[in-house]
């Protein structure tokens, strides 16, 4: 087993050399990243993304090709805020200290984010997601995108400052489209504006914050851990007591908690990508909102 | 109140459906000792599923359905082989090679397809207080119909039955474990399976006897397991199979109380119990003269439980630091969930906060919780010191305590 993946890194270092030449390996943790780091890097960089887009990236279980992807990779960026706290472990055995901590190669993308829901060091008592360093889903507030840009910007002109201005142009366009769009999505979800729902996990805090949804509950409040009767209930008698409409589930998310939550209280379902390319047609990350902001501005016309 | 025990309704009447099954099925499969045959079958199905939804079905059509019920045939066919072939290997042994080996293929195909793990993870954990109507609606005929088949070919349907019986006994308890460990997961299934059963057969001899008193014990801890859940407000899966393994060690212990010899029996049991203890109070006793800075279990547990034990051993000077500390902790509590709901407040109401007092609350929920952690340091080290000082003295209280405890012979012989 060893043997082999020497021989396969070993192939792979080979054949690399040529490939590299062309253009600069960059791996992210998640496929939202890759999408972001695409956008600035252009043609310039060739990103794979850790965790696939089908699955939670927080419960991502590594592959042994993970460590060579990194190996050849000259750029790592990653959510942090205990978000992808596997790829640590991954660095270290990949053992290039240009791409871990403090190397010109990392990227932690939370860097300068206003984080939302911080609850101190201590993974306390109290609602709210498991995450002492606050809530690590900072890419669904299509705002945040300039500020993790900027930061994959700063690094990519670190490692190939002669390329500099053109990363430099790739994200001042992909801003302007970003903008533009987000101009048109807040418009359209402006109807939904203070429209009470529930989601099944607390993943939704900064796309709320930028288009003023109102989440009044979760149904699942501690991650992997099922929801108990007083609780539900509770989540039952609030959605009817305020008329929310709307229960926001994951495709990754249990389907019959949501059903029975939304057939409970006479809601309908969404279901919302929280990654690019987590359902149909959200293949980059403008796609992802787009798709989302349809789902949501539909399900809200069905009442 | 009521809105709470109105789901719950539901979930015992979907409890009472699989009791009444599965202790049929768990008392044959205990008579086969097949112990694990359910994890193994759902397991299966649960493959089943995981194809079809490689083929591009989805999770709840007919066709996802009908792959299930393929495979769980099929792992019947082998299942009814594998008594045959267990000669000198333990039935047992290949079950669980057939779940493992079940479980790692599922794990391979959902490698490639999308979204596969979490279908996968939702076959085998379901959750009964989600249960509905529709649900129930399902699940009586189709045990109902189980029931009879089984009734009807009693006399064919035992453990020394051909390879045709012991198949059709693997397949009819497939189907039943299929729906049943995507309603209510593969834990609470299982407790269902053998902890009435095991009762049952503890109690009597008679099949008739243990089936009842299988009925009745298992209904009556589902109610105590969902009365436990909705008292406390916990996961319900988890608190009913807990509720099963409480009932199962009180049935243990009750079984020599009332079928042996009764002095004999409580003796015993009194004699365990101040064994337990003695060695529980010269744990801590040793713990705390050792390392008295660690953590306490016992010392821990019952200061949470009385926090007045404190006064003690503090000094008048630990206590009002301590006192001080936690109240300030509490307050910087306090003030973070403030913060944290005024934002949440703002995404929504008034003029949406910018990014720079956005990034000014977090950095003031930072510090918040810094401070905090600073008063639970101080909390910590105060007890420890004030542990430290007193080691000696409550150690030897406690192994004194402990002494007592133990059934030792040579208290009984004074002089």
């Amino acid at each position: 087993m060893v043997l082999r993946v020497v021989l396969v890194a070993a192939c792979i270092s080979l054949a690399s050399p040529g490939l590299a030449q062309d253009r600069i390996q960059v791996v992210t943790t998640t496929t939202d990243l890759r999408s972001l780091t695409e956008a600035v890097g252009g043609d310039r960089v060739a990103v794979v993304s850790l965790a696939p887009a089908n699955m939670d990236a927080e419960d991502y279980q590594p592959r042994p090709q993970d460590v060579l992807r990194l190996k050849n990779a000259r750029l790592m960026v990653r959510v942090g805020l205990d978000y992808d706290l596997w790829v640590d472990r991954l660095l270290a055995q990949a053992g290039k200290p240009e791409i871990s901590r403090g190397g010109p190669g990392y990227v932690d993308a939370s860097f300068a984010i206003a984080v939302l829901e911080l609850r101190g060091m201590s993974v306390g008592p109290g609602d709210g997601h498991a995450h002492g360093s606050g809530n690590p889903h900072y890419w669904l507030d299509p705002k945040n995108a300039e500020m993790i840009t900027g930061t994959i910007l700063e690094a990519l002109a670190r490692i190939d400052p002669d390329n500099a201005p053109r990363y430099e142009a790739n994200r001042t366009a992909f801003l302007e489209r970003l903008r533009a769009r987000l101009a048109e999505w807040e418009s359209k979800l402006a109807p939904l504006r203070a429209m009470p729902m529930v989601a099944f996990h607390n993943r939704w805090p900064y796309f709320a914050r930028r288009f003023r949804l109102d989440f009044i509950g979760f149904i699942e409040i501690k991650p992997g851990v099922p929801p108990g009767p007083a609780h539900l209930a509770g989540i039952v008698r609030t959605m009817r007591e305020r008329g929310a409409r709307i229960v926001v589930r994951e495709p990754q998310e249990p389907e019959r908690d949501v059903a029975f939550v939304a057939r409970s209280a006479g809601a309908s379902i969404v279901t919302l990508a929280a990654s690019v390319g987590a359902l149909p047609d959200t293949g980059d990350y403008i796609a992802l909102f787009d798709a989302n902001v349809a789902a949501l501005t539909l399900a809200a016309g069905l009442q | 109140m009521t809105e709470t025990l109105a789901f719950l309704l539901p979930a015992f009447l979907v409890a009472v459906c699989l009791v009444g099954i599965h202790v049929y099925f768990g008392i044959q499969v205990l008579t086969r000792q097949v112990i694990f045959v359910d994890l193994a079958l759902a397991q299966i199905a649960a493959l089943g599923a995981t194809v079809a939804f490689m083929l591009g079905h989805s999770p709840q059509s007919p066709a996802a359905y009908g792959y299930s019920l393929g495979f769980t045939l099929g792992a019947a066919v082998l299942l009814a082989f594998t008594r045959f072939w267990a000669t000198r290997v333990p039935q047992e042994a290949l079950i669980g090679v057939i779940y493992v080996v079940a479980a790692a293929a599922a794990i391979l195909l959902i490698d490639r397809a999308p979204q596969g793990a979490e279908h996968l993870k939702q076959i085998l954990t379901g959750n009964i207080l989600t249960s509905g109507w529709n649900e129930i609606a399902a699940i009586v005929p189709l045990y109902a119909a189980v029931g009879l088949l089984h009734w009807v070919l009693r006399r064919r349907l035992t453990a020394s039955a051909g390879l045709f019986w012991e198949f059709v006994f693997y397949a009819s308890f497939g189907v039943v474990v299929t729906s049943s460990v995507a309603i209510a997961g593969v834990l609470l299934v299982f407790s269902f399976l053998i902890v009435p059963a095991a009762i049952g057969v503890m109690f009597s001899s008679s099949p008739a006897r243990q089936l009842a008193i299988g009925w009745i014990t298992g209904t009556l801890v589902s109610a105590a397991g969902l009365a436990v859940s909705f008292a406390f407000d916990v996961p319900t899966g988890a608190a009913m199979v807990c509720t099963f393994g409480l009932a199962l060690a009180i049935a243990g212990l009750l079984y020599p109380l009332l079928r042996g010899d009764r002095r004999k029996a409580s003796r015993t049991a009194l004699a365990t119990a101040r064994w337990c203890a003695a060695v529980l109070l010269a744990g801590a006793a040793l713990q705390l003269a050792l390392a008295p800075r660690a953590d306490q279990p016992l010392l821990d547990a019952l200061e949470t439980a009385f926090p007045s034990l404190r006064s003690l051993y503090f000094s008048r000077s630990e206590a009002a630091t301590f006192a001080e500390a936690s109240e300030t902790a509490e307050r910087h509590r306090a003030a973070a969930e403030r913060l944290n709901d005024l934002e949440k407040r703002n995404r929504t109401e008034g003029e949406a906060l910018d990014d720079v007092s956005i990034g000014r609350i977090s950095s003031f929920l930072k510090s918040y919780g810094e401070m905090r952690k600073g008063e639970q340091f101080v909390m910590n080290e105060v007890r420890a010191r004030a542990r430290e000082r007193v080691r000696w003295g409550a150690s030897l209280a406690l192994l004194a305590l402990a002494l007592l405890a133990a059934p030792i012979g040579w208290r009984r012989r004074p002089m």
